[in-house]
């Protein structure tokens, strides 16, 4: 790890672990917005990593990015982080200053909004289900068809209706529809669908394997904590047989989706295969570390009480979000199948092209 | 705190040139016939001659120093080395506990005589060791072991015996964790010592035991007053159970905890390939995700290894989750591709499964079994 990396996450640390109380996540739980922690943020420069300064970014690296959002998932962080990166990066992508609010991404490829010029007005017309965030969000980065062509456009989310909802954690997941709205002047670029789309789920789906690789930790720890303080038939629980094996099995899945984590991060951008691979690890376990953690807690853990479920909750919302283990696994079933090559050579590679979805739509 | 997050590593260009060498090598020697590809080979697959033909291309001790008949390379040259062998399932039981960890050893505690007298024999792939930890009545126990060596005008008299030794009745040597002094009960892995037998010498008796499937590779091995010359203990005497400790860092992190089983996956995707059969490829590649993330946590040991960091913990971890993971890939495959496994079958995927099937139960019990790697887990998380 960089000297610079270990700064940026300590400071980072310190922050979530000062500003990301129970009480904050319970009020983000209701819906409100936490607007202190997000000045905090965007006072950091955290919120920039990974966009170069010309850009008005903080410069740093996509490698410093993920493991921000490991964090993030560590403290369960109740603001759209990786969907403002995601936005900024893919804006930047394109040479156009982000914005400085909090935005969001939707990529279905589809499903475009439709836009139309008329008078020189920029009218958009869709609606778009699951959208992070959205009722907070003041720009929605999402996929149109302007004119027969596939564009990426920021969408302005004040011109749009929002119908609240949430995913099991209750972070907004919220619907967004856009009808015959005047978006006029809103950025749009044109992009390739199929790749500007795999490019989102890639790097959402690497950015939700952080998180749930922090939560993951969070969650170790909170367990082992309860093992070691919790004492029954006279002794602490993490004595007896049983619970040795639980504990040994939540440290053993969070070392496991660390190291394809961190493999992952590094070889970000050379290829899908590694993400594709980690998200499908992380999501693959997260159920168990989830269903191991409340066991060891007992009764206590499952009240709204305990801290526990903010975690746990998190991680059975995530493993879903940008692809679980069978929309990678399809893709990499495409790969396997179409390519000459072995298994052995396809798991020892170090670089390799772009993976196709072609498993995609069956 | 444990510390969770371990080494990633980045293999260089000379590095993958060297994977594809090792590569080229293995494809040459099965097309001249030298071996036929078996799952579990680095316990099963035992081929003196296999040895040596690695030994002359420097590919055993190919970590040591030179002087002692190694190669200086560093331990992720090894890595990949030794991953694409057990890929391949090429035939290197004999050799494989000298280069794993006998030689090792030997660098860290043995005598410069006793460097200069095993390391190249073993490099050379001509000298092979077996391991003497478990007794008849010491398995997960180990520090309860009762075989004892009493000391005598310029060595030892070991009297005792040693048992599950893989490939003892191939190995010219033994290293022998035995008791020195009496049992402290309240230090029991005090007054350990080990010390190198010769398993030609006079009073060492092997028996075979036969695996489940009727063949050979473990053993019983009897000492009846055997003689160890004094300069035949590795370090210092007293001090086996700590030098002993450092050598299961190396036996429960490498490769062949999650490889062991790999040619039968290979040859499952390979089928499924041909058959153009998606479904069952999408299921199969469920197992891909382990592989990797198991595959990374082994690499990052070995960096943690070679760089002197303590990994105690983390090779538990990657014997107790590697192994879990070989036998899984057999019982996934015979529902994606369904045929009759057995050993006798011309089907190489039918036998590679049979191997997979019937070596599983052992893969979780050697070198640590499961449920004492995980008690090694929990002390450690527990304890941050």
């Amino acid at each position: 790890m960089s000297e610079m990396l270990e700064m940026i996450l300590d400071s980072a640390g310190r922050m979530f672990k000062d500003y990301v109380s129970q009480e904050l996540l319970e009020a983000a739980e209701r819906g409100e917005w936490a607007e202190e922690l997000w000045e905090v943020l965007t006072e950091s420069g955290l919120l920039h990593i990974g966009i170069s300064e010309e850009l008005d970014g903080a410069g740093g690296d996509y490698v410093d990015a993920f493991n921000v959002l490991r964090l993030a998932g560590k403290y369960a962080v109740p603001l759209p982080v990786a969907e403002t990166l995601l936005a900024r990066w893919l804006l930047a992508e394109q040479g156009a200053k982000p914005p400085a609010e909090p935005a969001t991404v939707y990529a279905e490829k589809n499903h475009p909004f439709v836009l139309r010029e008329e008078n020189g007005r920029l009218l958009a017309g869709g609606k778009a289900e699951y959208v992070p965030w959205a009722r907070h969000a003041k720009h929605l980065l999402t996929l149109g068809q302007l004119n027969g062509n596939s564009v990426m456009v920021l969408l302005p989310l004040e011109k749009a209706a929002i119908e609240p909802g949430a995913n099991l954690a209750a972070e907004p997941r919220d619907t967004v529809i856009f009808e015959n709205a005047d978006v006029t002047g809103a950025p749009h670029f044109p992009i390739d669908k199929n790749k500007w789309t795999d490019k989102v789920y890639e790097t959402g789906a690497l950015a939700r394997a952080a998180m749930m690789a922090g939560a993951m930790e969070q969650i170790l720890d909170l367990t082992v904590f309860y093992a070691k303080e919790r004492k029954q038939f006279g002794r602490p629980i993490y004595r007896f047989q049983a619970i040795q094996h639980h504990l040994a099995a939540l440290t053993g899945e969070t070392v496991a989706c660390l190291a394809a984590l961190n493999d992952a991060i590094q070889k970000f951008g050379d290829g899908r295969k590694e993400t594709a691979l980690t998200k499908m690890k992380v999501s693959g376990v997260a159920g168990k570390i989830a269903e191991i953690s409340h066991q060891v807690h007992g009764a206590i853990g499952v009240t709204h009480e305990h801290i526990l479920h903010h975690y746990t909750r998190r991680l059975w919302s995530w493993r879903d979000e940008f692809g679980n283990e069978r929309y990678w696994g399809a893709i990499l079933a495409g790969q396997l199948l179409n390519s000459d090559e072995t298994l052995w050579e396809f798991m020892t590679e170090e670089k390799q092209a772009n993976l196709v979805s072609q498993g995609e739509s069956s | 705190m444990l510390k969770l997050d371990l080494p990633v590593v980045r293999f260089t260009e000379e590095q993958e040139a060297f994977r594809r060498e090792v590569r080229e090598f293995l494809e040459e020697e099965k097309r001249k016939g030298t071996f036929e590809t078996k799952c579990d080979s680095w316990l099963n697959g035992a081929s003196p001659e296999f040895s040596k033909k690695l030994g002359e291309k420097g590919w055993i001790g190919m970590t040591w120093p030179k002087k002692y008949g190694g190669g200086e390379r560093n331990a992720l040259d090894r890595y990949i080395l030794i991953e694409e062998l057990l890929a391949a399932g090429a035939p290197v039981a004999a050799h494989w506990f000298a280069d794993r960890q006998s030689g090792p050893l030997l660098l860290r505690y043995g005598t410069e005589e006793q460097k200069q007298y095993f390391l190249p024999k073993i490099a050379k792939g001509e000298a092979y060791f077996a391991i003497g930890l478990s007794e008849p009545n010491s398995g997960s126990d180990l520090a309860s072991l009762s075989i004892r060596a009493e000391k005598t005008d310029g060595g030892w008299i070991l009297n005792g015996s040693k048992i599950w030794s893989s490939g003892a009745h191939i190995a010219h040597y033994m290293i022998v964790l035995c008791r020195t002094s009496k049992l402290d009960p309240n230090n029991r892995h005090a007054g350990l010592t080990q010390v190198i037998a010769d398993l030609k010498a006079p009073g060492v008796t092997i028996r075979p035991i036969q695996f489940l499937t009727g063949e050979h590779h473990f053993n019983e091995v009897f000492f009846d007053n055997v003689f160890i010359p004094d300069n035949r203990v590795i370090g210092e005497v007293g001090n086996g159970w700590k030098q002993g400790m450092t050598e299961l860092a190396y036996e429960r992190s490498g490769p062949e905890r999650i490889l062991s089983t790999f040619p039968l996956l290979e040859e499952l995707i390979q089928r499924l390939k041909e058959s153009g059969d998606y479904r069952g490829m999408q299921e199969a590649v469920e197992l891909l995700p382990e592989l990797y993330s198991l595959r990374n946590m082994s690499i990052g040991v070995a960096k943690y290894l070679d760089d002197g960091v303590d990994v105690d913990i983390i090779a538990a971890l990657v014997k107790d989750m590697g192994t879990i993971f070989e036998k899984k890939i057999a019982e996934k495959a015979r529902l994606i591709l369904s045929r009759n496994p057995s050993l006798k079958s011309s089907d190489i995927y039918d036998r590679f499964m049979a191997q997979s099937i019937l070596h599983g139960p052992g893969f979780t019990l050697r070198g640590g079994t499961t449920e004492i790697l995980r008690g090694i887990v929990a002390k450690g998380v527990v304890a941050g």
